[in-house]
């Protein structure tokens, strides 16, 4: 089996008195969708904050491609993107612009062509020249999305993707998500819709309360569970249900 | 080797503050010239010399460097400040930029604005009291390094601030009186001693009076301790910031 692409070990993450994660172990393999599961507070964003840099350990290991993400960040963070949870936009600059600045960063000049192919696989062509200020909510996810995915990551991680989401665009993201893995990027995707996991991820994770509860291939853990719903798996391991998509 | 990461938020940072120059540009300028019009023009008339130069002229270094001070300080400090607040520092945060290049281009973004400013004052003042200006280097290495420092302070401010109205604390009651203090409009030769050593406790007096050295050639003091004195505060200012951002307090968590 090839290297995994993320090694998390014994990770602890401490805000004061609240123990956000408790020792967590998790490799994610090179070309899955893995889809981390939990309940609001669980843990996911802090796990996602640490390996993209915008959080600090307390304690514990984390690589990406065999390298460390503090000693290393230079490396690591040219392999990641992510697409955080709440939508964000500078309003001083459109999408065009935004995206250059965003592949800037990471030290890539954007082509036209690779501008283009994002625009287009974003449904944003018509809106290039647009300010971000003047996209909708939709828009503006897709162009996070965009953002996340400029400097070409080997591995992307997507934070609640669709949480306010209409049906219509969340089919449209995981639509587009099965292609990125397609074309072999990594995707790790936090949701708390189990509608989603389920329909996306290769294997699953569930987190609750900083601790990992569970990581498992989705069909064995479905065929495992001797015809139980996910629901009802995740109901055993976290004690309540999970929410309902919308 | 300067990076393209840097150059690129060296370029959004300056974009950003041309996009609204009513905001960044034309507002400062509108002030420092009213200063000018009315302190050094209408007043002026009424006054003597100063030490021998013109008082019309005699207050235009003091505007200059407060108008770049009060401008490098806001650009990175309102530039970070609302990057916090809109979520979009996170697009920074996760990039391979170090945090060297991340002070960097915020200080010398807010550098460029704070030297429009300044030599848009000074060709404004200009117009009415001539051009020359007697030592040219010495004056731009002044103004340069003064906004760096207020720029780095402005970064400073920027990650300690959870409000604006914290962003605004220090310009409002430091930068400010400081400045009005520190000999814009007036020589400590015409102050009681009282004041007079009171005016020499504040730093902003060495540097607005080194500035009037390199501009008109003559100062209260010695031009060295200005000079000092900014190049001081501009290090200890950068060490903080630096210390800082490397620290993750309140940017990272």
């Amino acid at each position: 089996m090839s290297e995994p692409v993320v090694q998390i070990r014994g990770l602890v993450k401490r805000y004061g008195d609240l123990v956000a994660l408790d020792g967590v172990d998790l490799e994610i393999r090179a070309g899955e969708i893995f889809g981390l599961l939990g309940p609001n507070g669980a843990g996911k964003t802090t796990l996602i904050s640490v390996v993209t840099g915008l959080a600090r350990a307390t304690a514990g290991e984390v690589r990406v491609l065999g390298r460390d993400v503090v000693a290393d960040y230079r490396f690591t963070r040219r392999q990641v993107g992510l697409v955080p949870q709440e939508i964000n936009f500078d309003p001083f600059f459109t999408v065009e612009e935004s995206l250059h600045f965003q592949a800037g960063y990471f030290g890539v000049k954007l082509t036209e062509a690779r501008l283009t192919e994002l625009l287009g696989a974003l449904d944003l062509a018509a809106k290039r020249t647009v300010s971000a200020r003047a996209l909708s909510g939709g828009m503006r996810r897709r162009l996070l999305i965009a953002k996340a995915l400029v400097h070409e990551p080997r591995v992307l991680f997507l934070d609640e993707p669709t949480a306010g989401v209409d049906v219509e665009l969340r089919r449209a993201l995981w639509a587009y998500v099965r292609t990125l893995r397609d074309r072999g990027t990594t995707v790790v995707l936090t949701t708390h819709y189990l509608e989603e996991a389920e329909a996306l991820a290769d294997r699953i994770g569930v987190i609750d309360q900083g601790r990992l509860r569970l990581v498992e291939e989705k069909a064995a853990l479905l065929a495992r569970s001797g015809g139980r719903s996910l629901e009802q798996v995740y109901v055993e391991l976290v004690g309540r249900k999970p929410a309902v998509a919308t | 080797m300067i990076s393209l990461g840097f150059r690129t938020l060296l370029v959004k940072e300056i974009r950003r503050f041309l996009r609204v120059p009513g905001q960044t540009l034309a507002t400062p300028l509108l002030t420092t010239t009213l200063y000018f019009l009315v302190f050094g023009v209408s007043i002026g008339h009424q006054l003597r010399e100063v030490g021998g130069v013109p008082y019309a002229r005699f207050i235009v270094p003091g505007l200059v460097l407060m108008g770049v001070m009060q401008n490098a300080y806001l650009n990175s400090a309102s530039s970070l400040f609302v990057m916090k607040l809109q979520g979009t520092i996170v697009d920074v945060l996760v990039s391979p930029l170090s945090y060297a290049e991340i002070l960097g281009a915020f200080v010398l973004a807010a550098v460029v604005r704070g030297l429009l400013v300044g030599g848009i004052t000074w060709a404004v003042a200009g117009a009415f009291t001539g051009f020359e200006v007697a030592h040219p280097a010495l004056a731009l290495a002044l103004v340069a390094l003064a906004a760096a420092a207020f720029a780095a302070g402005g970064v400073v401010s920027a990650i300690w601030a959870q409000t604006f109205e914290q962003v605004n604390f220090f310009p409002t009651f430091f930068i400010l009186p400081l400045t009005f203090l520190g000999g814009v409009f007036f020589s400590v030769r015409m102050l009681p001693p009282g004041l007079a050593a009171a005016a020499r406790a504040n730093p902003v007096f060495y540097m607005v009076d080194g500035l009037r050295f390199a501009m008109l050639g003559s100062s209260d003091a010695s031009p060295w301790v200005g000079a000092g004195l900014v190049a001081l505060l501009a290090a200890g200012a950068h060490t903080v910031a630096y210390l800082l951002l490397r620290s993750g307090w309140r940017l990272r968590g």
